[in-house]
């Protein structure tokens, strides 16, 4: 009998842990795996501590009101990402510049067609403060480089690792270009490729580099007035 | 009067439960019976069995062809020779794509969630009977009881309860007035077995649901050295594959012995597994498996480098899935010396006679050329034309296996083959290069399989041996001729032939559906065991001074009188005067 009266809290304790601890225990343990799987995803954070991929734009840069979207018209979606060469990038550094911006990957047989057009327009206006962003899609460094050495790329190339940036820019396929003005205003975009004009080089779908070279001519042309947005 | 009674014995309605409360005529109820009914089970159960059965003799819409209009329309067509003016009527039920039909679907439903029923009803039932057992029969039973024994005679109680015990038993006894009354039960919990088995089917059904709506099956088609990603465009369990090397094995008959794939897989920018494929062992990676499918090892790797810039703009390996004919010639000089055995490519088109012919060039040492001509539709029977173009031009008409002489040489056209070749249709050109058409290539002296050349084999081309060579048509004049790592160069393109490539067929799979399938198993297995072979018994003992009744219940057709006759026995009973019935 008084063993049973000294044993008489355990099972009080028991029950305390079991109505209280437990419960807790499984809504812990619940609320770290949907942590750890909304993490898992992470494209990766910047020196700052910031994280790679879609960022809001500066306040200075966006007015009140501004329509931010991946549309003509509209104010190109910010974004951080690292570089190739380990830089980290923002769009919205360059506003005052007209910007190329190339969705690709090394899969994308017509990306790896268009490739030359995009090195010789960057070559050809780079003096003329033309940016040209190679933004690949969700793929390896080691399985980048190669092609970037390979094809002699010599504009940035970053590395959009979860895919979000190429969400926020409504991504549907590859290759996809948006022309961007000075202002930051997404001037024109083409989903396909540009295609070379020496003949043999029909890839379907494709349109001719006159009109990238036109489409480079009216973000070169954009905003020069009140450039630096 | 059922209103009546019920507003004359307030509560008894709650205090039964709501499913008792309600009436015949309560839709609810009339569900609940239907679901929980046996009878109805086996209907659904043999309606979805025919179906399926139907679903099997019926030609079901291919998966390529499944939700193209077009091409329904073609296959319903080649179906109407078959199944005539009832092509429409069984095409509008969805007869031709049975399992993805909506009325299978729900056929499915129903009977998940009648079986489902079927346990929720059954459970409290037979866990109460596992656990809240009736310990006292009423005295008619001992005489009603499928099995029954009565012993006349002194009954040793504590022998009997010890046996039962020994027999393992759970064993309670008690006293009423003179009499002693026993209640032993033995492995009760099997009751569940049947229980675990129609939770199995459901299991299954829920497999079956998973895997139509989660399932994922992507096919990758991968030259050596080329990365694809598993999902088009963004996802956010993007994957790219890269085939890092293909291999092949062929026995000499060309018989494939060996197909084997070395991956790696990237995700988020990292390299995270690296492994082997063969159709049957998958590599398995966040539950994605990449099995080998296919195999494919004729493929020629072209780089175009710009030499202003030495930039490469063209890297590409193309897979030459056409068939060019090409001869296979030997020319011995007089004294018996050889001075070609080689194949040689036809990459020319002529007419001649309006006979449209495939040519090639051979040159020999001393400067001599001979053109060969196929048929452009040559088989083996045709014969091989040589236009000797020394002092005296002959023509010479050569059958396969034939030699002749001419000029003081020896010809012999040991063959017709078919080569590797396709086209080049993006390869870029300077504006130089007049081109009627895209650039053809030709591979000669494939390599089949890793590592292993075509001599010795004697598959469909067997070649003359030596290394592979390209043969580009359309960038120059006559026909270019490239062996591995040799570049071509023209008005600044600089165009280089990498050598052979194999191409792989790599299928991801992911079906989530798979542990389901194996927790199913398991159960109906162990349900089913449980059921058959877990010996369960129930005995009830009334004993008094005169003698012994015994009562018992034994699962499937266990003769369990004569198991109690043996209790007895061990118990000091004399069985003389006995009455038994195994019914």
């Amino acid at each position: 009998m008084t063993d049973n009266a000294t044993d008489l809290p355990t099972p009080k304790r028991r029950s305390v842990v079991r109505r209280w601890l437990y419960p807790a225990a499984v809504v812990v343990a619940i609320a770290a795996v949907i942590w750890w799987l909304e993490a898992g995803g992470d494209g990766g954070v910047s020196s700052t501590g910031e994280r790679y991929g879609p960022v809001a734009l500066p306040v200075a840069l966006a007015p009140v009101g501004a329509n931010v979207s991946a549309e003509e018209g509209a104010l190109a979606p910010d974004f951080l990402l690292q570089a190739l060469d380990g830089e980290e990038t923002r769009l919205s550094d360059f506003r005052g510049q007209p910007v190329v911006l190339n969705f690709w990957a090394t899969w994308c047989g017509p990306c790896r067609k268009e490739m030359p057009q995009f090195i010789a327009a960057y070559d050809a206006h780079r003096e003329e403060g033309l940016v040209v962003i190679g933004l690949n899609l969700q793929e390896s460094e080691s399985i980048i480089r190669p092609f970037v050495d390979d094809f002699g790329i010599d504009f940035p190339v970053l590395i959009d690792r979860d895919g979000e940036v190429g969400d926020d820019y409504r991504l549907l396929g590859l290759p996809a270009t948006y022309f961007i003005g000075r202002d930051g205003v997404i001037e024109s975009a083409f989903i396909g490729p540009f295609q070379a004009e020496e003949r043999g080089t029909n890839v379907q779908g494709a349109i001719e580099q006159s009109d990238l070279e036109g489409r480079i001519a009216a973000i070169l042309g954009s905003g020069e007035d009140d450039g630096g947005g | 009067m059922a209103a009546g009674r019920a507003a004359s014995e307030p509560g008894r309605a709650s205090a039964r439960g709501w499913t008792r409360s309600l009436s015949w005529t309560n839709p609810l109820r009339a569900v609940w019976w239907l679901f929980t009914n046996v009878r109805f089970a086996i209907v659904l159960l043999v309606v979805i069995t025919l179906v399926s059965l139907a679903g099997v003799l019926i030609a079901q819409k291919p998966v390529n062809v499944r939700g193209d209009t077009v091409l329904e329309a073609e296959w319903l067509a080649e179906k109407d020779g078959m199944y005539g003016f009832l092509t429409s009527p069984m095409d509008a039920v969805g007869l031709f794509d049975i399992f993805h039909t909506g009325w299978f679907s729900v056929l499915l439903a129903v009977t998940v969630v009648s079986t489902a029923a079927y346990v929720v009803s059954r459970f409290p039932g037979i866990w109460a009977a596992i656990t809240r057992p009736r310990k006292r029969v009423p005295d008619r039973y001992f005489d009603q009881a499928p099995h029954r024994l009565r012993i006349e005679g002194t009954v040793d109680v504590e022998r009997l309860e010890a046996g039962l015990r020994r027999s393992r038993y759970k064993v309670e006894r008690w006293q009423e007035g003179e009499a002693t009354f026993l209640f032993a039960d033995r492995f009760q919990v099997a009751q569940l077995g049947t229980l675990l088995t129609h939770a199995a089917v459901i299991v299954f059904i829920l497999a079956a649901v998973v895997s139509r709506v989660d399932s994922f099956s992507s096919g990758l088609f991968l030259a050596e050295g080329s990365t694809l990603p598993v999902f088009p465009v963004r996802h956010e369990n993007q994957m790219q594959v890269e085939l890092v090397e293909s291999y092949a094995e062929f026995a000499p008959d060309g018989q494939p012995l060996d197909y084997r794939s070395d991956l790696a897989i990237y995700r988020g920018g990292e390299e995270v597994l690296r492994c082997s494929s063969t159709v049957n062992t998958p590599c398995s990676y966040d539950g994605y498996r990449f099995y080998q499918v296919a195999y494919f090892g004729f493929g020629a790797e072209l780089v175009v480098r710009d030499t202003a810039s030495g930039n490469v703009i063209y890297r590409e390996t193309l897979a030459l899935a056409m068939r060019s004919p090409a001869a296979r010639l030997r020319i011995d000089d007089a004294n018996g010396a050889t001075l070609i055995d080689r194949t040689v490519v036809l990459p020319d088109t002529f007419e001649i006679n309006d006979e449209p012919f495939h040519g090639g060039l051979v040159r020999l040492e001393d400067g001599t050329a001979l053109t060969l001509l196929l048929p452009q539709d040559a088989d083996d029977g045709d014969e091989l034309l040589v236009f000797d173009l020394g002092d005296t031009p002959e023509t010479l008409r050569l059958a396969a296996g034939q030699s002749v002489e001419s000029h003081g040489l020896v010809f012999s056209y040991l063959g017709l083959e078919r080569i590797p070749a396709g086209f080049a249709l993006d390869l870029p050109l300077p504006e130089s290069v007049a081109s009627d058409g895209p650039v053809r290539l030709q591979m000669n002296n494939v390599i089949y399989g890793t590592g292993t050349t075509s001599e010795g084999t004697n598959v469909d081309a067997p070649s003359g041996g030596g290394e592979p060579e390209l043969t580009i048509v359309g960038l120059t004049s006559q026909a270019a001729t490239l062996s591995a790592g040799d570049s071509l160069l023209i008005d600044g393109y600089e165009y280089t032939f990498e050598g052979q490539r194999e191409f792989s067929g790599i299928d991801v799979r992911r079906d989530r559906s798979d542990y389901l399938v194996w927790i199913g198993a398991a159960a109906i297995v162990i349900g089913l065991m449980i059921t058959f072979w877990v010996p369960r018994r129930r005995l009830w003992a009334k004993i008094t001074r005169g003698g012994a009744s015994l009562a018992g219940q034994a699962a499937g057709q266990a003769d369990y009188t004569s198991e109690m006759r043996r209790l007895a026995v061990q118990a000091g009973a004399e069985l003389a005067e006995e009455t038994d019935d195994d019914d």
